[in-house]
């Protein structure tokens, strides 16, 4: 059917058919429609330093003791990183779209094996400097070993004009654990399109949370399958959205083996006329009994114009588990407001404490305090400070 | 200067067409204390809510001035960096957002908007702990959000604890006694008298005599149906107490 369409500057420019409306998983976020330019793939762009640390000053985390490892328009940055990189082989063979092209066009990312306990957070910054309109591919291999525990943050900031493709392939062994948080900071001018892709071993504790708040069209696919039994996964997220910011996540939990649990909650902020759609899918194969698989997804439109949509969907086929879906959608109480008004703060101040407050929910499965407290920080500054406009 | 002046007040609902207050005069001085009480539904919140500047209300007559200026033009939180504070009837619960951060946040927006320094965290931490320590209010309460998990009784002590720490000039007390037991009525007393002071008025709504027995007001009114049917001083709350408002409520048709 699609393959009737002419294909659009965008589609010419990346030599791939982008997603529409007509694909289940993308009736939202139709990016044949929504991508309006070109964006080749593959371009070497030469960033000067000085707007390297700028950027890498604008990390949410850039006061929080981490080991940082950079990647500047898709491609490695020795000089501002402490960390070396690696090599893990990817696996992960995904069939999605953004993953087809994140296969074709990606110029390099983190490989890395980690080993032990690590204690200091990784960092992972990923930067788009400003140039003319282009695609920027990063593929990211992660393996934790059995037994290791570490703290992975993944920042992605920019400015200008650009579309960010990344693909994370995380494979988590037994016993072990891992934190990761991502922010996307991207370019208020940038597409972002992201796969997560997490493997998660026997008896392992996941702790996943992404902001999403930076780009004007944001993408990002999450699969997480557990293979090993009693594994613990808690998926969380946040959007805060303004302007004509557009943000669609789609989320499928594949408990292939009994005993496993799973918990997403994503809290969306909307303002003006942006729109977040939140997508999560729970599946219980057979035999994997004693599932315990949960979501949720709660919205604060902060406008009549913003918008929300939320798809939840269980496919079971297991008798003995425990799984639900609830999503709501709502403004800001009013009461909430006028009590703090009440008390002298300001509506403006009243509103981004209780905005704070309303996405703080999500950031309880972060353990490191530092990080918990710089997401809170700038969830509190948001509305007043950070928020994209027009 | 007279601190309030609400002068033939009349307010109905935006949505509603029947007036609540219906011709409402009351003055309160520096230094006063001007209890309400009267039956429920005369419009005693009602009146409470218009003066903090509650939305929903529609004033069709009369005016209220605040310190010679014109209250009803001010948004809630001008009003409240004014001096007004509004201890609520139903005290609200707010998840999400601490205690001590909301205290410290509307403290320092109140200073910031009166032209005077922010307070350091040590200050205002000393300052909270000690006004904390005088209402019986526990570091656990103060850690929690916003009056959530609060009984009936802590509620309305950690909204004397709010007024204790923004000091204002004009305090609404409504029904703050009732849920309280006993000892915490009398703690709660104490921490309202401790704020009397020759700049500081203070309404005082309640149902119950025992109240105006610790906080000893200078003024009793009657409000019934939406008006102020007769005032007197502390002895007219003995005489209601005793005869009820079967008198206003005939007559105040
Ligand atoms: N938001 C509202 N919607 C509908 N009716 C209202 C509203 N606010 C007040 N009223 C009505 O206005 C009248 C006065 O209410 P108010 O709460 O002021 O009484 P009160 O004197 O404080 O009573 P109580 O002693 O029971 O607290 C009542 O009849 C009440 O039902
Ligand atoms: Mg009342």
């Amino acid at each position: 059917m699609s393959t009737a369409l002419a294909r659009t500057a965008a589609e010419e420019a990346l030599g791939f058919q982008l997603p529409n409306r007509r694909m289940e998983d993308w009736r939202w976020t139709d990016l044949r429609q929504l991508i309006d330019k070109p964006y080749p793939p593959r371009q070497k762009v030469v960033a000067k330093s000085a707007d390297v640390d700028r950027l890498l000053a604008s990390s949410l985390f850039s006061g929080v003791a981490a080991t940082r490892m950079v990647f500047v328009n898709g491609e490695y940055d020795a000089t501002h990183s402490k960390q070396a990189n690696g090599w893990v082989e990817s696996t992960a063979a995904l069939d999605d779209p953004v993953n087809l092209m994140n296969v074709a066009f990606a110029t390099d990312g983190a490989r890395l094996r980690i080993e032990g306990n690590v204690d200091t957070p990784i960092e992972l910054v990923f930067i788009s400097t400003d140039a003319a309109p282009r695609t920027v591919a990063t593929r990211n291999v992660i393996e934790i070993a059995d037994d290791a525990s570490a703290t992975i943050i993944e920042t992605h900031v920019g400015e200008g004009s650009y579309l960010a493709n990344s693909v994370m392939e995380i494979r988590i062994g037994h016993n072990a654990r891992l934190d990761r948080i991502k922010v996307e900071l991207e370019s208020h001018d940038a597409v972002h399109l992201a796969h997560a892709h997490v493997i998660v071993g026997q008896n392992v504790t996941f702790r996943d949370f992404t902001l999403t708040t930076g780009a004007k069209l944001n993408r990002q696919n999450g699969t997480f399958r557990f293979i090993g039994e009693f594994a613990d996964a808690k998926i969380s997220g946040a959007y805060l959205l303004a302007g004509k910011q557009h943000a669609d996540t789609a989320l499928v939990v594949d408990h292939e083996v009994p005993n496993c649990a799973s918990r997403e909650l994503f809290k969306c902020v909307m303002d003006d006329h942006a729109r977040g759609i939140f997508q999560g899918k729970v599946i219980v194969r057979p035999g994997a009994q004693k599932t315990d698989g949960k979501q949720s997804s709660h919205a604060l439109l902060l406008t009549e114009t913003a918008e929300f949509d939320a798809k939840p969907e269980l496919e079971i086929y297991a008798d003995d588990v425990a799984c639900g879906h609830g999503a709501t959608s709502g403004d800001l109480n009013h009461d909430h407001v006028f009590y703090l008004k009440s008390r002298g703060i300001p509506e403006a101040e009243a509103k981004a404490l209780l905005i704070a407050a309303f996405v703080g929910e999500a950031f309880d499965t972060v353990h490191h305090d530092g990080i918990r407290e710089a997401l809170a920080v700038f969830a509190e500054r948001w509305l007043t400070e950070h928020r994209r406009k027009g | 200067m007279t601190l309030l002046n609400i002068d033939n007040l009349h307010v109905k609902l935006e949505d509603e067409d029947r007036d609540i207050i219906r011709g409402l005069s009351l003055t309160v001085n520096p230094g006063e204390v001007h209890a309400i009480m009267g039956p429920n539904g005369s419009g005693k919140s009602t009146l409470s809510y218009v003066l903090a500047g509650r939305e929903g209300y529609e004033v069709t007559e009369g005016s209220v001035t605040f310190k010679g200026e014109d209250l009803l033009e001010m948004s809630p939180d001008e009003r409240a960096a004014k001096g007004v504070f509004l201890a609520f009837q139903y005290p609200i619960e707010i998840p999400g957002v601490a205690t001590m951060q909301f205290l410290k946040v509307a403290l320092n927006a109140q200073r910031k908007a009166r032209g005077e320094k922010e307070l350091s965290t040590p200050d205002f931490m000393r300052l909270v702990k000690d006004r904390a320590a005088k209402l019986n209010v526990s570091q656990d309460m103060l850690k929690r959000p916003v009056n959530v998990g609060f009984s009936g009784g802590e509620k309305k002590r950690a909204e004397i604890l709010q007024m204790a720490v923004l000091e204002p000039s004009l305090c609404i007390l409504d029904e703050t006694d009732s849920g309280l037991d006993i000892d915490a009525l009398r703690v709660v007393a104490d921490g309202v008298n401790a704020l009397r002071s020759p700049d500081r008025g203070m309404i005082v709504i309640t149902h119950y005599q025992r109240l105006l027995d610790y906080i000893v007001p200078d003024f009793v009114h009657v409000l019934s149906k939406g008006r102020i049917v007769k005032s007197g001083d502390k002895s007219l709350a003995l005489e209601l107490e005793e005869k009820g408002y079967a008198e206003f409520t005939q007559d105040a048709a």
